[in-house]
């Protein structure tokens, strides 16, 4: 008998490591999103204390830090922690489901067409109408981008697009000026580029990303999907038409060669050691090159027009967003309303972080208006569209269309043949991707 | 007697108790998975609002997926490559360091250097030595008047990059699994070849390469999985590009799982790549034991 006490007490210690193992691992997330829901419940006295999620870590901390500090001192109902998560989109969904979401989310904008159908994501309309906060304030399309179904999950937090940046130096050697249209634009980087036989020592004209398509079918004229936003609208004249530009700067003026930037991270980035003279990058890069000081003396103008006069650059960036289960809804908005709904708040984080804001009061002042790097960026901003907001855009155009287009790029597909197979797979995966199914 | 048969019950008893934790673990870390993603194959799972059950309309989809039957060719090329590169190689270089000589230690801890980097690190490293114009390997090339391609963006050369990365970084671990395998084949069995004068060649071909049969299995297994399921160095070096020639069956499915929450669907192309998988670890099994030992 004894010794099958001794077994049984083994066997018991054994499947209570085994268990303690299993459960250790799903508890640990949870209990940073819970801890601050029962502080709050405690009573009147203490702060509620809110979660704030985001997967910005080292500088990019340092700044989320210094505004989470910053509401803190300014009242002392409300306490935030920021909690940097490297994988947040996936700890976000766990989370979701088993009940320890955060209070605040830091949310790239295009993802809302995708999360906001299936109910993680709690709509602020109400919050809005109430705090009467004058929605002409913010960027349209940043609020159009964070609604869906009409309603509206969040507040734009920073908004960027794409301009043209120019290498000053290169483009006086060559006697050019920045260029304001296509026709321009092929000129002065036919003009800056320089050979060496078979090697390429300064491309004009950076072709490397293919993800500007859209940014070039708006300047000529097009739109990436239909008016129901739910085919693509770019197997057309004005999709040849970008695919011809390309091909004349990239085979007939070549202005650059395929895998030209590849891999050239900070520090040996081909605008920065000057073997670029123009290319399309967005306001996250000032920082960056402004380091560089009088060895990098760049400008910076709005994208180029098309052959008939468009317009066209793309508009991203970070919201704010309040998880649909977040326990303290009220005190979350109360944060994201004083963050980027402020004048002066939405001015610090700017000065902190470099970024533009979403709150147009903001990008009023002479730290924006007055200088000449962010100036073009207002202006580009101006008629900046947002990416279509379709659940499968980003596959469509990951998958479908830009694989299209880089063997367009190799003489491999002509630019009929490709805008077609680009238009049959889009038009396919976007169906497969729709939030219905 | 009896008492025989109660010593055998108590060790099997204890042998069971011994290897509870490890099996509930393996239950609840595998079994226990596998089983859900089974059934979530069947499904519209997304992670956060449903569930339901939608027959073999996942399987349907799969099949009018032309993305997701190009991802398998490139891995198919991929490993017709790889896999036997891989076994010769590591084979060859296994034989090279198998002397007992000063200093054979150092060239063996140098070639398993590259199995000790990070995969992620040492691929960035590798698109800087491939860079078209300012690349190690191209400027080599230069000096011999050959002007390299863009190895990473052009769809000629792009999955041979990848190949030449991963081999560099497998070999090294490959080659210690088949110096151990070396290290098993008794010496009397050469010593007696000699004395019925066979050549070195010989040698190989009738004692060393049935003798390693164990060890090829375990290489060439090893190899196909992993080719199967290669997904970080065709991430970092290329994301997939150019047009989808180094797109890979697992970067697809965390694509469709995480990036889509479509989980349900990705569940599906997750089991067609594990039979696959299983089918052509089947195969290699087969190919392999055709060949039986001389001895």
């Amino acid at each position: 008998m004894k010794k099958w006490v001794s077994v049984l007490a083994m066997s018991a210690v054994l499947l209570g490591t085994a268990a303690g193992c299993g459960n250790g691992d799903s508890g640990g997330d949870a209990a940073a999103g819970n801890s601050a829901g029962q502080s709050g419940s405690k009573g009147s006295g203490e702060p509620v204390e809110l979660t704030f999620w985001g997967d910005w870590g080292g500088e990019g901390q340092k700044q989320f830090e210094t505004m989470v500090d910053a509401f803190n001192k300014s009242q002392d109902k409300i306490k935030v922690k920021y909690v940097l998560q490297q994988d947040m989109i996936t700890k976000f969904l766990t989370a979701s489901t088993s009940g320890g979401a955060p209070d605040i989310l830091f949310w790239d904008r295009w993802r809302t067409s995708l999360y906001a159908p299936k109910n993680v994501l709690a709509p602020v309309d109400d919050f809005l109408a109430k705090d009467g906060l004058n929605k002409d304030d913010f960027y349209g399309e940043a609020l159009k981008e964070l609604s869906y179904n009409g309603k509206l999950y969040g507040l734009p937090l920073t908004v960027d697009a794409r301009a043209l940046f120019y290498n000053k130096k290169i483009l006086d050697e060559a006697g050019v000026k920045p260029p304001t249209t296509w026709d321009e634009l092929e000129q002065a980087a036919i003009k800056t580029t320089k050979w060496n036989g078979s090697k390429l020592e300064v491309a004009g004209f950076s072709l490397g990303d293919n993800g500007l398509f859209n940014m070039y079918l708006q300047q000529a004229g097009g739109q990436m999907l239909t008016e129901d936003g739910k085919k693509t609208n770019f197997n057309n004249d004005k999709g040849k038409s970008v695919l011809e530009f390309w091909d004349r700067l990239l085979n007939k003026d070549k202005v650059y060669k395929v895998g030209f930037e590849q891999g050239l991270g900070e520090g040996t980035d081909a605008f920065v050691t000057g073997k670029l003279a123009m290319q399309y990058t967005g306001p996250w890069m000032l920082s960056t090159y402004k380091k560089y000081g009088k060895d990098l003396d760049f400008g910076i103008v709005p994208p180029p027009v098309g052959p008939n006069g468009d317009k066209g650059s793309v508009m991203g960036g970070f919201g704010l967003v309040i998880p649909q289960g977040s326990k303290h809804q009220q005190e979350a908005w109360e944060f994201v309303k004083w963050w980027t709904a402020n004048k002066d708040n939405a001015l610090l984080w700017a000065k902190t972080s470099l970024n533009m804001p979403g709150y147009k009061p903001a990008l009023e002042d002479p730290f924006f208006k007055d200088d000449p790097f962010w100036k073009p960026f207002l202006e580009t901003l101006d008629m900046a569209k947002i990416r279509p907001a379709h659940p499968g855009y980003s596959v469509m155009e990951n998958d479908g269309l830009i694989p299209n287009l880089q063997l367009f790029q190799q003489n491999k597909l002509s630019a009929d043949d490709a805008l077609k197979k680009s238009q049959q797979r889009g038009d396919q995966l976007l169906a497969d991707n729709e939030a219905a199914k | 007697m009896s008492s025989i048969g109660n010593l055998n019950k108590h060790q099997a008893r204890t042998a069971y108790l011994f290897i509870t934790p490890t099996m509930l673990l393996f239950f609840a870390f595998t079994i226990i998975p596998v089983a859900m993603a089974l059934y979530l194959s069947f499904t519209n799972y997304d992670v956060v609002s449903r569930m339901d059950f939608v027959k073999l309309d996942n399987y349907k989809r799969l099949l009018k997926d032309d993305l997701f039957w190009t991802t398998f060719k490139n891995v198919a090329f991929y490993s017709v490559i790889f896999v036997p590169l891989n076994i010769i190689l590591s084979l060859l270089l296994a034989l090279l360091l198998n002397f007992k000589r000063f200093g054979v230690k150092l060239f063996r801890t140098m070639n398993y250097l590259p199995t000790l980097t990070s995969a992620v690190a040492a691929a960035t490293v590798w698109i800087w030595l491939l860079h078209p114009e300012f690349g190690l390997v191209n400027n080599l090339l230069g000096y011999i008047g050959v002007t390299g391609p863009a190895w990473l963006s052009q769809t000629e050369t792009a999955m041979l990059s990848i190949i030449m990365v991963t081999l560099w970084q497998a070999v090294g671990s490959n080659m210690v699994i088949y110096i151990a395998g070396l290290q098993g084949v008794p010496d009397y069995l050469y010593e007696s070849a000699k004395l019925d004068g066979a050549n070195a060649i010989q040698r190989f071909r009738y004692i060393t390469w049935p003798q390693l049969r164990p060890t090829t299995f375990l290489v060439s297994t090893m190899s196909i999985i992993g080719a199967l399921q290669l997904f970080d160095q065709a991430f970092v070096l290329t994301q997939g590009g150019p047009g989808n020639v180094t797109k890979t069956p697992v970067y697809l499915i965390y694509q469709q799982g995480f990036n889509q929450l479509q989980m349900g669907y990705a569940s599906a192309q997750a089991f067609v790549l594990a039979l696959a998988i299983l089918i052509f670890s089947f195969i290699n099994m087969r190919v392999t034991k055709s060949e039986e030992p001389v001895v």
